[in-house]
This record gives structure tokens, C-alpha cells and sequence, in this order.
């Protein structure tokens, strides 16, 4: 069974804006015809430019939203069933941009329990639960503090223990990153690719920062509201051109690469790190 | 205009458990017209350093020269120093207030009593300079794109025509395009109007792309400063104070590492490009 | 500056009064707010405060720490004592001028109702001190769950107290970001005439307003998120759970209170004795 599935998923919603002649309604298509297919154990990137309706999908995932049209499976759960809603929250966590706004409780480890706690699980095993989620980010010493003491790359991490205690298969993070410095952008990377490879959660990173989308072995590009690329990251990011067309970015590696490629020089493709730019030049001066 | 700090120490909480020295005898001199980039991670002093710049927070010790002048020698000008000295702050957005999109920018120069005319010539030029198309003027602030509504809050301090701009971590969480509109507008301004721009960022890339020189701040003091290409010709030392270089600098000194003739002070992606072009050619010959 | 204003200081110590169950603090503050009202001699007085006391003591929270909290109420102190000191009417005039009268029976008003107000706000401090925001919160809902049933919405209330608390922080950074903000694009509020100062709030309220609004709306998408349904089959990660020290703390309390009652009477009956 496919993690998530989604089939011409459409979402339009009607907006009333002010002009001179009154209001006007006006329809605007967020996602059009998105056929996706994630399976278990995948770490996707989705990318694109605010606007794009990256979000839009990523809230279809959690049942935040209702398809306008198609439909989309979470582990073949229907996300229009109204009765199965708690069990698709359940499966697929969220994590959100800001790390101020998703925080409950004013203890760290009663935060952490909150999802637990809705889900109407047993104290002892909610304290279980508690605690591993506390120990797979790393922040055990932080059990009893307040979260407004912690730095940003903390708290959206606890945000993950959060989403962890409710033991999803997968976990959907929406630009978990935007708001972080370098060192908390690290610290919240680290934590994602952990679980995915030791934890096997299905990761869906929503994110428009290149140098986390190469760490994905699937990535999705979507503009304005049509999926427009997907493949892996090597394929993704040879495309240089489309990719600024969609007003992304590549890595500085990739993009010089590209430039050299362009004057004639034997470079391969797909560069994506420092050690594979390093790497391939090495080779090009051995080959000759 | 010519800023200079002396010997500029912050303690926070002075006296109590949470005592915290965020500036610790901080010496910086910068000229008219420069454009300073302003780095170091969360928690390095430099958002405390730019508040003390227009006099928001007072020293603890030491002290900021306006042109020679102590900016807290005398309170009533301290007005005029937040006027020539102007601070965006980050998601300088979350203070837009006004009904409309003129209104807003017009919020500064109002605020410093200016007659109609200079008012709208001052908003107008700031909303220009930011690359605000007129037909927006008259829009509520809070139907804007993200990147739009950044632009028209630093124009509401650009308004104010200061002679120092200070933009703290300007394209946080913006996406590329957003980032790229805020950099172009922040560079024009600096052309355009040859007013000294501090940038703080945590993002090398951006600061490479615009600032004459850098400062890294470190455990509240001003660690490095330098040409972009001195900084960055020394990734090492950056990333022991959790900061990293621009990615070129890392292939350029792993490269000199490995035996390669290149130069270390490369930085971007067009210096990049013309260097191992280069290199290239001469392993050919 | 703004951000030194703390809400539900609590002192992290580990003590025996630290350990009781919320609910029973909840119920013993309140019983001796009451007990307060009772007293009506010096020696009931004098009883209160030394069991007071060693509470204080038993809590293991620094006497400074408590007067600490005296120190912004101050004025309110002063005002009524103040208005018991010349308000009160009485036989024995020591000094009279104009409006105001001085008696003995005033002065001995006066130091009551101080006395009062002070233990008042050192017993309901000793609560917030030694509880977390959280232990109060779920014994508010314990407290309030009997009147569900005539519409009291215990649940909510505890979660909306818990999610004050919490973004009070958050609140109180952002207004001080706002004003500094402001600020820098010359904005006065210091000066001018009341009606100019109220207008000088209008730049910090809308953006803030604005952003508290976003941030619940954020906040409450993050909670459904996390299957959140109202308290409709919650669970809770820590029960409250009466131990031995709880009850002995009950026993305790009703001595107390059938103590004061005792002196109380005992101040009628026995007037010029106690």
C-alpha cells in the first residue's frame, strides 16, 4: 500500500477581493490534476516558490484541507472520510513553520504529550512515549523547561517529538526550516534524515532551500499548483534553467558546474556537493 | 556620516542570575557610503550591537560617535539620531499597521513633521527605491505578497531619508525570488542614494553578493573583519564560530589542498566559473 | 523593560508543600483567604501569620522572594490603609482637620485590613510559587468539572488558561519588538496629551492584534494536527493522584480552620482576654 496517493487531487477556494467597481469574487486553483505516489520509508522533497500551493498539498496530507476535486489516499485511507480523519492525523504528522505557533503547553514534556493525550492513550504509556520522543531528538535535558526559553531549531524540534509520540509512518513538515539560523536549520535537518533512516518514518519535506532537497531521494516540483518536475534529486537539479524558470535556486556547486559545462567543459550533470564538485574536477585534470 | 564605536560593552540583566554580556568591549569604526555586512550565529551580539547603533538600547559602558558626537550626550537629539540612523528590523512586515499602503511608509516622515509635499516625496521615492509599482499605493499593506509587504515596510524606514540603513536578516524566510527582490532593492538603494547600508545576515551568500566589508561578530565581540574575499578565504575559522562560508570557498581551498594552483579567495559562482576556466586550460597546455 | 514582568512566578524547589497536590493547595489557599475574614482578634492574627509561617518555612521559597511580590502592590496597601486611617469613624479623636479624622479606632482598622491584605496576597503567592501553571490549570478544571454540568466548560477554560500562559512570552517579546520598531520610524510615546498618548498605541495594537490573530489561527490548525477534539475521550500523561501527604495536609488544614473558628469565639466570649 502506498504511503500517499493522490489522484488529479484539485483545491480551489473563491476569494473576495476589493477593487474600485466593489467586491468581486475571485476563484483561485491552489493544486490542479497532482498525481503523486510516496511510498513507505521515502524521503520526498517538494519544492517550489511561496504561492506555489506546496502548502496547500501538504495540509491535504493531514486532512487539514478537503480535495475540490480527486482524491488522496493516506496508507488507503480516503482523506474525505470524515470518521477516518483521526486515524490520518495520526499516521501522518505535521510539523509547521513556525516554531512559536505549534507549541501547546507551557512545559516542554506536557507539549510533547498533548498529541498522546487527544489520541486518549494510557498515562503510563503516554510517559513511555514521552520520553523516546524526548531521547530521538535529543532533547531529554530539556523534559521540564518552558518552551519560550528554547532556541528556534529546539523548539521545532520538540515539535517533532511532538509528532513522534503520536507514532506516525509519516511525517510531513512544512517549511520546518524558514525561520532558523544556520545552526538550528542543521540541527532540525540532522533530526529528519535520523528518522528516516533509523526510524523508517516517511518524510515529506516542504522546503525551498536546495541544500536540504538534495538530501531527498525523490523530489517534487510544484508551480503554481501543477506538479511540474519530479524525479530524483541528480535529474532535478541538472535541469538549472527550469529550475530558475520556477524561480528556484540551485546549489552554487551545481550552477558553476552547469556555467562550466556550458563553455565546453566535461563536467558531469548531476554535481550536487562541494565533495562531488571537488571530486569531478580531480578527475578531469587525472583524465587529462 | 561616520559611525564609530569605542570600546561598546552590553551587559543584560546586570546584577541578577540571568546576567548575560551580550558586547564585550566592541571597537568598530564605519565610513560614510560603506557597505558593511554584518554577521555571526544567534546569540553572537550583533542584533545588540545594531539596536545600540540608534541609540534603542543605552551602553552599559563605552560609547557610539555620530560624526565625533556621543549619540546619548544629549537626550533630545536622540530623535534625530533614530531618524539618520535607520533600523528595519526583522520581519520588518509584523509592524505594518495603516489602512493602506502609502499610508504606512508615510507613518515615519509624518511622525518627524514634515509639510505634505516633502512627506509625499519622501514616500513615493522610498516605494521606488524598494520597486513598490504605484498601482499598490493605495492597497491595504496586508494583501501584499510576503516579499512585497517586506519591501514596503523597510521603504516605511527608507521614507524617513536616513543617512545610515541598517536591515536586520532582511530575506529571513523569504523564498529565493523574494530573496533576490529584497537583495536587488537593497543594492539599488545603496547605488541609487549612496547612503552606508549595514547588512545583518546569517546567509553568506547574500552578504558576498553585496557588502564592501564584513564584520563577524563572536561571543559578543567583533571577531573578523575584512573584504568578503579575506573573510571567506578562511572557511575553517568561520565554521569554529558556527557560521559557514559561501560554497565556492570550500571547493577552492579543498582544491588548493589537493595540489591545485588556484587562488582561495574565489566566492562566487561567476569568479568560480572564470578561475576553473582557467585552471582548465592551463592543465591543457 | 517590559519583559520583566513575570506571571505566575514559580520557584523550582523541591519541598514538601512543592510535592502536595494542586488540588489541595488550591483548597487550603482558599479556605484561609476565608479564614482571614474570620479572624477578628490580635491573637487570631498572630495565629494565622505563625502558621503562615511556617509554611513559608516548609515551602523552602526565600522570604525575599515573597515580599518581592508585596513590592508592586504596594500602593494599593497604602491607599487602604490610607482610607481605613481617616475613614473610619470612632470615639477616641487623636487629631481632626477638615475632611479628615483621625481616631484610634482608625488606626487599629488600618493595621487590620494591612495585615489582612498582606497575608491575603503572601498565602495566594505561596500557591502560585510552589505550583507549575500547569498542576493550577488541570486542578482549575478539576475544581470547575462538577458545574459541566450546568454549562461551566471546565475543559476549555483550563486550555485557554494553559495557552495564555504559555504565549504571554510570546506576546510580551512581540509588543517590546513592536514598540522598538516603531520607535525607529520616530514614533513618540512619552509625550503629548492623553488623548495623543492613547493614539500612539494604535501603530503597537493593530500589528499586534494582528499577529495575535495569526498565531491563534497557526496555533489552532497545529492542534487539530495533533488530533486535538476537546476533552471527548483525553487522556492525561500525569494523574492527579491523592497520596498520604495530601491527606495529612487536609487533616492539617481543618485543624487550622477549626482553630480560628475557636478563637473567634473565644474573642467574644472573652473579650479583653484575647
Amino acid at each position: 500500500m502506498k504511503m500517499v496517493k493522490a489522484e488529479g487531487l484539485s483545491y480551489a477556494y473563491t476569494r473576495l477581493t476589493e477593487t474600485d467597481h466593489g467586491t468581486e469574487e475571485k476563484k483561485i486553483t491552489a493544486l490542479e490534476q497532482v498525481d503523486i505516489e510516496i511510498e513507505k520509508g521515502e524521503f520526498i522533497v517538494v519544492l517550489g516558490h511561496n504561492g506555489s500551493g506546496k502548502s496547500t498539498f501538504a495540509k491535504h496530507i493531514n486532512a487539514l484541507l478537503q480535495p475540490t476535486g480527486g482524491t488522496l489516499w493516506v496508507k488507503g485511507m480516503d482523506t474525505q472520510q470524515e470518521e477516518k480523519v483521526w486515524d490520518i492525523r495520526q499516521t501522518a504528522g505535521m510539523v509547521f513553520q513556525n516554531p512559536d505557533n505549534q507549541l501547546v503547553a507551557t512545559v516542554v514534556e506536557e507539549d510533547i504529550a498533548f498529541g498522546p493525550e487527544n489520541m486518549g492513550i494510557e498515562p503510563k504509556e503516554i510517559r513511555r512515549r514521552v520520553d523516546d520522543a524526548l531521547a530521538t531528538v535529543r532533547m531529554s535535558e530539556f523534559a521540564a523547561y518552558t518552551p519560550s526559553k528554547l532556541s528556534g531549531g529546539q523548539k521545532q524540534r520538540i515539535a517533532i517529538a511532538g509528532v513522534l509520540a503520536m507514532k506516525p509512518d509519516c511525517i510531513v513538515l512544512d517549511e520546518p526550516t524558514a525561520m532558523l539560523d544556520p545552526v538550528g536549520r542543521k540541527e532540525v535537518m540532522e533530526t529528519i534524515e535520523r528518522l528516516n533512516r533509523e526510524e523508517g518514518i516517511t518524510i515529506i519535506l516542504i522546503t525551498h532551500y536546495m541544500d536540504e532537497a538534495v538530501r531527498g531521494d525523490r523530489v517534487y516540483v510544484i508551480d503554481d499548483g501543477h506538479l511540474v518536475m519530479q524525479g530524483h534529486p541528480k535529474e532535478i537539479f541538472a535541469q538549472v534553467e527550469t529550475l530558475k524558470g520556477y524561480g528556484l535556486d540551485v546549489p552554487q556547486v551545481t550552477e558553476t558546474a552547469y556555467l562550466l559545462r556550458k563553455e565546453g567543459i566535461d563536467l558531469p550533470g548531476d554535481i550536487l556537493t562541494i565533495e562531488e564538485m571537488v571530486g569531478a574536477l580531480c578527475q578531469l585534470k587525472s583524465a587529462i | 556620516m561616520s559611525i564609530k564605536i569605542s570600546h561598546l560593552t552590553h551587559v543584560y540583566n546586570e546584577g541578577t542570575a540571568f546576567e548575560k554580556k551580550a558586547l564585550d568591549d566592541v571597537s568598530i569604526e564605519i565610513q560614510t557610503g560603506e557597505f558593511i555586512g554584518l554577521i555571526g550565529h544567534t546569540g553572537s551580539g550583533k542584533s545588540t550591537l545594531i539596536q545600540h547603533l540608534n541609540g534603542i538600547i543605552p551602553p552599559t559602558s563605552g560609547e557610539i560617535l555620530l560624526d565625533g558626537e556621543n549619540i546619548h550626550k544629549d537626550k533630545a537629539k536622540l530623535k534625530e539620531v533614530r531618524r539618520r540612523i535607520g533600523l528595519a528590523f526583522q520581519y520588518p512586515e509584523y509592524q505594518l499597521f495603516e489602512m493602506t499602503v502609502y499610508k504606512d511608509v508615510a507613518f515615519g516622515p509624518t511622525n518627524m513633521q514634515l509639510s505634505k509635499e516633502e512627506i509625499h516625496e519622501s514616500v513615493v521615492s522610498a516605494l521606488e527605491t524598494v520597486g513598490i509599482p504605484h498601482e499598490l499605493y493605495e492597497k491595504s499593506p496586508f494583501e501584499l505578497s510576503g516579499g512585497q509587504k517586506r519591501r514596503v515596510a523597510i521603504a516605511g524606514v527608507l521614507a524617513m531619508n536616513p543617512e545610515v540603513l541598517i536591515l536586520d536578516e532582511p530575506t529571513a524566510g523569504l523564498d529565493p525570488r523574494g530573496r533576490d527582490e529584497i537583495l536587488a532593492a537593497v543594492g539599488r538603494l545603496h547605488r541609487e542614494r549612496g547612503i552606508t547600508v549595514i547588512l545583518v545576515s546569517h546567509s553568506m551568500e547574500d552578504v558576498a553578493k553585496l557588502a564592501d566589508r564584513i564584520i563577524v561578530m563572536h561571543k559578543g565581540k567583533a571577531a573578523m573583519t575584512g573584504t568578503p574575499r579575506e573573510i571567506f578565504s578562511c572557511p575553517a575559522e568561520l565554521e569554529g564560530m558556527g557560521l559557514a562560508a559561501p560554497q565556492m570557498s570550500y571547493v577552492f581551498a579543498s582544491l588548493k589542498e589537493k595540489g591545485f594552483d588556484v587562488p582561495t579567495d574565489i566566492y562566487t559562482v561567476e569568479e568560480a566559473k572564470e578561475a576553473l576556466l582557467k585552471l582548465v586550460k592551463q592543465v591543457k597546455v | 523593560m517590559i519583559r520583566d514582568i513575570t506571571i505566575g512566578q514559580y520557584y523550582p524547589v523541591d519541598s514538601p508543600i512543592h510535592r502536595l497536590d494542586a488540588r489541595i493547595k488550591l483548597g487550603v489557599t482558599f479556605l484561609f483567604i476565608v479564614t482571614l475574614f474570620l479572624v477578628n482578634s490580635f491573637t487570631g492574627y498572630l495565629f494565622a501569620a505563625a502558621c503562615m509561617a511556617l509554611v513559608i518555612r516548609a515551602s523552602k521559597v526565600p522570604l525575599k522572594f515573597m515580599l518581592k511580590g508585596l513590592k508592586s502592590i504596594m500602593i494599593i496597601i497604602l491607599f487602604t490603609a490610607f482610607i481605613n486611617l481617616f475613614m473610619t469613624r470612632g470615639e477616641h479623636v487623636l487629631w481632626h482637620w477638615g475632611f479628615l479624622t483621625l481616631t484610634v479606632e482608625g488606626i487599629l482598622m488600618a493595621i487590620k485590613m494591612c495585615v489582612r491584605l498582606v497575608m491575603l496576597i503572601i498565602g495566594s503567592s505561596l500557591l502560585t510559587l510552589t505550583t507549575t501553571p500547569i498542576q493550577l490549570t488541570d486542578a482549575i478544571e478539576y475544581v470547575l468539572r462538577p458545574f459541566k454540568r450546568i454549562g461551566v466548560p471546565a475543559h476549555e477554560i483550563a486550555m485557554m488558561m494553559t495557552i495564555a500562559l504559555r504565549f504571554i512570552p510570546t506576546l510580551l517579546d512581540e509588543t517590546d519588538k513592536i514598540m522598538k520598531a516603531q520607535q525607529a520610524r520616530g514614533a513618540d510615546f512619552d509625550t503629548g496629551n492623553l488623548l495623543q498618548k492613547a493614539k500612539s498605541l494604535i501603530p503597537i495594537l493593530v500589528p499586534l492584534f494582528i499577529s495575535a490573530f495569526r498565531r491563534a489561527e497557526e496555533l489552532a490548525m497545529a492542534m487539530e494536527a495533533r488530533c486535538y477534539h476537546g476533552d471527548e475521550h483525553r487522556t492525561r500523561m500525569k494523574e492527579m493522584k491523592m497520596e498520604k501527604r495530601d491527606y495529612r495536609a487536609m487533616t492539617i488544614a481543618c485543624c487550622y480552620t477549626l482553630a480560628i473558628f475557636g478563637l473567634r469565639f473565644a474573642a467574644k466570649v472573652f473579650p479583653f482576654v484575647i
